[in-house]
């Protein structure tokens, strides 16, 4: 809520009045903050309106079944982050989302394709382009096969090329869909799609979602954590991990891979903890002070954040601490530490999953291979962020799963769109490396673990990967099926804002996608 | 004489004016009857109203021999006065509705035996209201002729109904949601499966008729027969419909029926009409690659290689949320919610109800690490049997718990990963008949455990990693694939 922006001027009230004079400013504040929504809402739970209302429903959802009781998220104010059970009983009890950005090419990846490798080098036909818009590509691009060799593996079956040699062990545990759709082709908007159900700024990411629907376990670690690599933030920025509309205490906690986790975590010299903790509990009382008068929740998620920097300042270092682990571990990830790699992000993801943190977001940027530079071309850049990603990757899937903790925690990986079956003709020109550009219509991500049945590719594209023949998976319904897994239905993960139940999956109707279910 | 007959048509007057549009309907129904084509929009439009208009005529009917039937006591007596007004309307309202009936039934694309009978149904019960009302007038007459008629009149009222309800609904209405125990002990036949007699070894029979019969044979079936097609049969779906053939074999893209299937929902032609779902991807698939490999009554159920896999039902599965009955819950936790209450006050975090709708816990002691001792354990005792999951990973717990974690009977899920648990305890563990996952990871455990274990009848993981069960160690057939090195 957001409070008048005027200040108490008369230099030595006695509190009282203060408190009066504030109190009356915020119940006008709270008046013009009324919306016609609010009245429209206000005036729909009279009687004959109700009638209407359940009446009128049916027609605007076919099928549905009717609103009910909402749930309730409150909490104890000062533990904003405490556990409260899924809606109903759920496998996964944490995410760790590994997401490629810039977008990863699924036609060097998963997406085998023998007719467009056969077509290759041919002008790409009319129908191809004929209503597309794309980021780069001008005129009459060429088809271009996989730039490398496909085969089969496991008892599944599923194709994989030669980029990824360690992940191939797993694909038995994978479950891919080949189907994902998004309407957005530029990278920070599909970014902000694929992690806050929204295009636009302003909206709260999935892991703030999931903890305010679920809290967090260990309340000496922050419940959403990020770690970013790749040498780059996502185009999307912190945005991707913010809290939008909900409480902040939500969003999530950048951490860096090396030296503090978050900086002046630690105290500075010869600040004793007694003395951190006297300090704090000063502060606490005057943010106390300032909730009762303006009962502001994010007054509240103030004095949560220094409790938790507090508690952080001994469990935050030893959890992000690769050192602890043994060298065989960290050989098994190639994990070096003291760089900022993705090795070293999914062996810390982990630890974090260990201790009991609710939603790991990592970011790996650089898959953007249009091919405009050698970092970019997908025959030379792209084979690094492969080797970068991949024995990494395997290991994270091994560690969970012989440890027992597939069982409960779900891994997502993949990008923010897709590719084209098209050679990247940056103005029309043949360009010196080979590249592909976005391609909204079809992209291919995979998920394990909890909930998921493995082993299994769900969706299929055209000949070319170009275009969806089956079973297409919007980001909502992506978003749907992994709260589903969680424990919800994403109808009922609400949060009252500007008059309206907001959730994860916005307005238009988004499907659990049953088929992936184990 | 003309005394007799100037008072019956006195009486009569108004009535044999009423009788004139009964068989006015009567000749139309004969002379112009329902033959499956869709006409002219007015005449639509009125028929649209006859579901609407038809109840009328039932309720007042129907009350007509419970009014008699109280009447008969001195008290009530005052009701039988009431009767032949209320048949008089009646009647008028059965006309209105017969009328109606026919411009539905003539414009509407109806045709067959089922929309007949009912038209003849409404027409005849309309026949016997007037009489009964001729009856009811004349006061003269005895009362046992105009008992028998209006019992012949409410048995067409159901009759007629019935038939109504079987065209609205399908032929099946009453009985296609019995119970099978209510169906059995009736003898009742599954509709289903009495009417297909198709020859399950072909494609047509295996695949594409099953499609047909779920979905569009309520419209285009033996009884109902919209715009002349029947999609109930081979012959029926090669016959076409009265705008000719709706299946081209060889040219599937060619074929009306492939055309109307695929068209956006909201299109005119598109079928299934009136709302319905949509046919499925694979649903048109199927009936795309039958069509495409030429529409034969006798190939083989797998001579079409592309087919999507046959996944037993043809429907894809949706999930449902289920309404959390919260006073069924706080029913199922009373008695251990004071308990939970305490421990969670002392244990933060740790402890919680496995869902919002459920009364099992959940404990997952592993966040606390060393912190949290046997004695801590201890303390669960009192909602031992209500924890399902149970997560000691990294704690300081030992063999001393054995004995608590035993007596947490209905366990699915434990894991003792990283803690000094030894094969004492596991070898008690026998007890634990729910359990679905244990979690040994880098405990003392060896293999002299894997026979207790062995026993566990629900076992499907079993977390060996780091313990001195070497990987490729012989198991107990039980075991077989189970264990995770």
């Amino acid at each position: 809520m957001v409070m008048p922006n005027s200040r108490v001027r008369s230099k030595d009230p006695s509190a009282g009045e203060v408190g009066a004079e504030m109190r009356s400013q915020v119940r006008m504040a709270a008046l013009r903050a009324q919306t016609r929504r609010h009245f429209l809402r206000t005036l729909g739970s009279g009687l004959g309106t109700l009638f209407v209302g359940t009446s009128l429903a049916q027609y605007a959802k076919p099928g549905k079944e009717p609103a009910s009781a909402a749930l309730d998220f409150r909490r104890d104010p000062s533990s904003p982050l405490s556990e409260l059970p899924p809606q109903f009983a759920a496998k996964v009890r944490r995410v760790i989302y590994l997401h490629m950005a810039g977008a990863p090419s699924q036609l060097e990846l998963f997406e085998h394709k023998p007719d467009l490798k056969r077509l290759d080098g041919q002008d790409c036909p009319a129908s191809f382009l004929a209503g597309k818009r794309f980021a780069f590509i001008s005129g009459i691009p060429k088809l271009l096969g996989s730039q490398y060799p496909f085969h089969q593996v496991g008892e599944s079956g599923h194709w994989i090329s030669d980029r990824l040699p360690h992940l191939e062990r797993h694909l038995d545990d994978i479950c891919f869909i080949k189907s994902m759709r998004t309407e957005q082709f530029n990278h920070a908007p599909a970014q902000l799609l694929v992690h806050t159900g929204n295009a636009r700024l302003g909206y709260p990411s999935f892991g703030s979602w999931v903890l305010y629907g679920l809290g967090t376990e260990n309340q000496n670690l922050p419940g959403f954590i990020v770690l970013l690599s790749g040498g780059k933030s996502p185009d999307g920025g912190k945005q991707l991990w913010s809290s939008g509309f909900l409480p902040s205490v939500y969003q999530g906690v950048q951490c860096r891979s090396h030296g503090e986790p978050v900086l002046y975590l630690d105290d500075p010299p010869g600040t004793s903890r007694s003395l951190r903790r006297d300090m704090l509990d000063a502060i606490d009382k005057i943010n106390q002070q300032t909730y009762a008068a303006f009962g502001n929740p994010e007054t509240i998620t103030r004095i949560a954040q220094y409790e938790m920097a507090f508690r952080m300042q001994m469990d935050a270092t030893d959890a992000m601490d690769i050192h602890k682990e043994p060298d065989s571990v960290r050989a098994r990830y190639g994990s070096k530490p003291g760089e900022s790699s993705f090795a070293n992000n999914c062996l810390v993801a982990r630890r974090l999953a260990e201790r009991g943190v609710r939603f790991i977001q990592l970011y790996h940027w650089g898959w953007d291979s249009h091919g405009a530079d050698a970092k970019e071309a997908l025959n030379l850049g792209f084979a690094d962020r492969c080797r970068e990603v991949d024995q990494s990757t395997a290991a994270l899937l091994s560690d969970l799963k012989e440890r027992g903790m597939l069982e409960d925690t779900l891994v997502v990986w993949g990008g923010e769109f897709g590719r084209t079956p098209m050679r990247e003709n940056r103005n029309g020109q043949e360009m010196k490396y080979v590249g592909r550009d976005h391609n909204p219509g079809a992209f291919t991500i995979w998920l394990a673990g909890g909930g998921v049945k493995p082993g299994i590719t769900h969706g299929q594209t055209d000949e070319m990967g170009y275009e969806i023949v089956k079973d297409p998976v919007e980001i909502r319904d992506l978003h749907a099926t992994m709260l589903y897994m969680l424990g919800f239905d994403h109808h009922k993960l609400n949060y009252s804002f500007q008059g309206l139940e907001q959730k994860l999956t916005s307005v238009k109707p988004a499907r659990v996608v049953t088929e992936i279910l184990a | 004489m003309r005394r007799l007959s100037s008072r019956i048509l006195r009486e009569f007057r108004f009535g044999l004016f009423l009788l004139l549009p009964i068989l006015i309907v009567m000749a139309l129904l004969v002379f112009l009857p329902p033959d499956g084509n869709e006409r002219a929009e007015w005449m639509q439009f009125i028929g649209r109203f006859h579901p609407l208009a038809v109840h009328f005529p039932i309720a007042l009917v129907l009350l007509v021999p419970i009014l008699e039937l109280v009447g008969g006591s001195a008290r009530f007596s005052y009701l039988r006065l009431s009767t032949g007004f209320l048949l008089g309307l009646a009647t008028f309202a059965a006309t209105t509705a017969a009328i109606l009936g026919w411009c539905l039934a003539r414009s509407g694309g109806y045709s067959g035996p089922l929309v007949t009978r009912h038209l003849w149904g409404g027409i005849l019960l309309t026949f016997f209201c007037w009489l009964c009302w001729a009856l009811r007038t004349r006061r003269s007459h005895p009362v046992p002729i105009f008992g028998i008629t209006l019992a012949m009149l409410v048995a067409l009222v159901a009759w007629t109904g019935y038939r109504g309800g079987q065209l609205a609904l399908g032929a099946d209405h009453l009985t296609e949601h019995m119970p099978s125990g209510l169906r059995h002990v009736l003898g009742v036949q599954d509709g289903f499966t009495a009417s297909s007699k198709v020859d399950a070894s072909t494609f047509y029979g295996a695949r594409v008729h099953p499609i047909f019969a779920t979905r569009c044979v309520n419209c285009h079936g033996p009884d109902k027969r919209k715009a002349n097609l029947r999609l109930d049969s081979y012959r029926g779906i090669m016959g076409g419909g009265k705008d000719g053939p709706v299946v081209q074999p060889g040219n599937a893209l060619g074929s009306d029926l492939f055309r109307r299937i695929t068209l956006p929902s909201n299109h005119d032609d598109f079928m299934p009409k009136g709302g319905k779902r949509a046919l499925s991807s694979d649903e048109v698939k199927l009936i795309e690659l039958w069509i495409g490999a030429g529409a034969s009554e006798t190939l083989a159920k797998d001579a079409i290689k592309d087919a999507p896999a046959d996944s037993g039902a043809t429907a894809v599965r949706e999930v449902t949320f289920q309404e959390i009955d919260l006073a069924a819950v706080t029913r199922g936790r009373a008695a251990i919610a004071p308990a939970v209450a305490q421990l969670q006050k002392r244990f933060p975090n740790i402890l919680d109800y496995e869902s919002r709708g459920s009364a099992d816990l959940r404990l997952n002691a592993a966040i606390l690490g060393t912190r949290f001792s046997d004695n801590d354990l201890a303390d669960f005792a009192t909602v031992a049997e209500h924890i399902t999951v149970a997560d000691f990973s990294r704690t300081g717990i030992t063999d001393r718990s054995a004995s608590t974690i035993a007596a947490m009977k209905r366990l699915r899920v434990l894991r003792l990963m990283s803690t000094g648990i030894t094969d004492a305890t596991l070898l008690r563990l026998g007890v634990l008949d729910q359990l679905e996952s244990l979690n040994l990871f880098g405990t003392p455990a060896t293999a002299a455990s894997l026979p207790a274990i062995s026993r566990l009848p629900r076992l499907a993981h079993l977390y060996v990693g780091q313990t001195s069960i070497p990987p490729g160690s012989p198991v107990p057939d039980s075991l077989a694939g189970k264990l995770v090195f």
